[in-house]
């Protein structure tokens, strides 16, 4: 790693006062590139993993219903597997992702995180306890596990998301979160298929654009 | 016309340890802490040396150190006061002056 040059001096405090302006101003610039790097989530990746899980989970689910016609026996078990195999993996990899450079750093970043957890926590539930009560109300299967299974939990999600972006002035992920949102309410116009077929490819194109912002983004500071 | 006289930089900044361990915590957004052993980590310094560098820095008023929980479980983190992110950004402004000025 080609950080800022080792000044360990067990037990001293050296004080510098000879430090040269130049060197001083090279320092600030290192180690603050070095910190950015440390401080900053891997982003990128946790997009490129996101949009992963939407082409091919929801690919599959879309792959698996694409002839039905009505919609009848809905996803195969191995689509739904697949789908479900790669959320869980994708959210324990990015956890990893996000988690070790916020080590360590606590104060106000630590508590809007737990406000975000909390936020989308209670959007989920609220969601599929709603897609529940569909099913228990009689609302048709087509339209409880084809339409809103696949859409408006992602809406709910994205909306609590969308909130914390915009509370951190962090206008790239609102617009991303926005995105999502009218990416997966406009699919349901298109019954199960459309709400899969075109929400995996949607979200999936918008997560790689993502990517690639903050990869620019990054490599910019 | 007159040259502006240079300012002189602040010596409590102007060491390179102390000067890494501020533009480090100024990465940080204003309210965020930083736990001492990921501090040492990052800047890659002995205990000793850290907190030796810490204590000059809080005796100006420039970061915050808190402990909490006791003995083994006990941690210690560090912020950058207001007063430390002003002293900052006047060091720099006053290197660049210093800069343009060679």
């Amino acid at each position: 790693m080609n950080g800022p040059p080792k000044v360990d001096h067990p037990g001293t405090a050296e004080d510098d006062g000879g430090l040269d302006p130049r060197e001083a101003a090279a320092l600030i610039e290192e180690t603050a590139r070095q910190a950015r790097r440390q401080f900053q989530p891997h982003a990128p990746y946790v997009a490129v993993l996101g949009a992963g899980v939407f082409l091919f989970g929801y690919g599959a689910v879309w792959w698996s219903i694409r002839n039905q016609h009505p919609y009848t026996t809905g996803p195969a078990g191995w689509s739904i597997a697949l789908l479900y195999g790669l959320i869980i993996a994708s959210a324990i990899a990015s956890s990893r992702l996000l988690t070790r450079p916020t080590a360590g750093v606590g104060g106000r970043a630590r508590r809007q995180l737990r406000g975000l957890a909390v936020a989308v926590w209670a959007a989920g539930v609220g969601a599929w306890t709603f897609q529940g009560a569909l099913r228990y109300l009689g609302v048709s299967f087509e339209i409880v596990y084809g339409v809103y299974g696949p859409t408006v939990p992602l809406i709910a999600l994205c909306a609590a998301a969308a909130g914390f972006a915009a509370a951190r002035e962090d206008w790239l992920h609102l617009c991303v979160t926005v995105a999502i949102i009218a990416v997966a309410a406009g699919s349901t116009f298109f019954g199960p298929w459309g709400a899969w077929g075109l929400t995996g490819l949607g979200c999936c194109l918008v997560l790689l654009g993502y990517a690639a912002a903050l990869s620019i983004r990054l490599r910019k500071a | 016309m007159t040259a502006e006289p240079l300012e002189p930089l602040d010596p409590v900044i102007h060491a390179t340890t102390r000067l890494r361990i501020m533009v480090t915590l100024a990465a940080l957004n204003d309210g965020d802490t930083l736990s001492f052993t990921r501090l040492q980590d990052i800047l890659d310094l002995t205990p000793g040396n850290l907190i030796t560098h810490l204590r000059k820095l809080e005796d100006a008023g420039y970061i915050h150190t808190a402990k909490t929980g006791a003995g083994t479980a006990s941690q210690t983190s560090v912020t950058l006061t207001l007063r430390g992110r002003a002293a900052l950004d006047s060091y720099t402004q006053a290197l660049r002056k210093l800069l343009s000025g060679l």
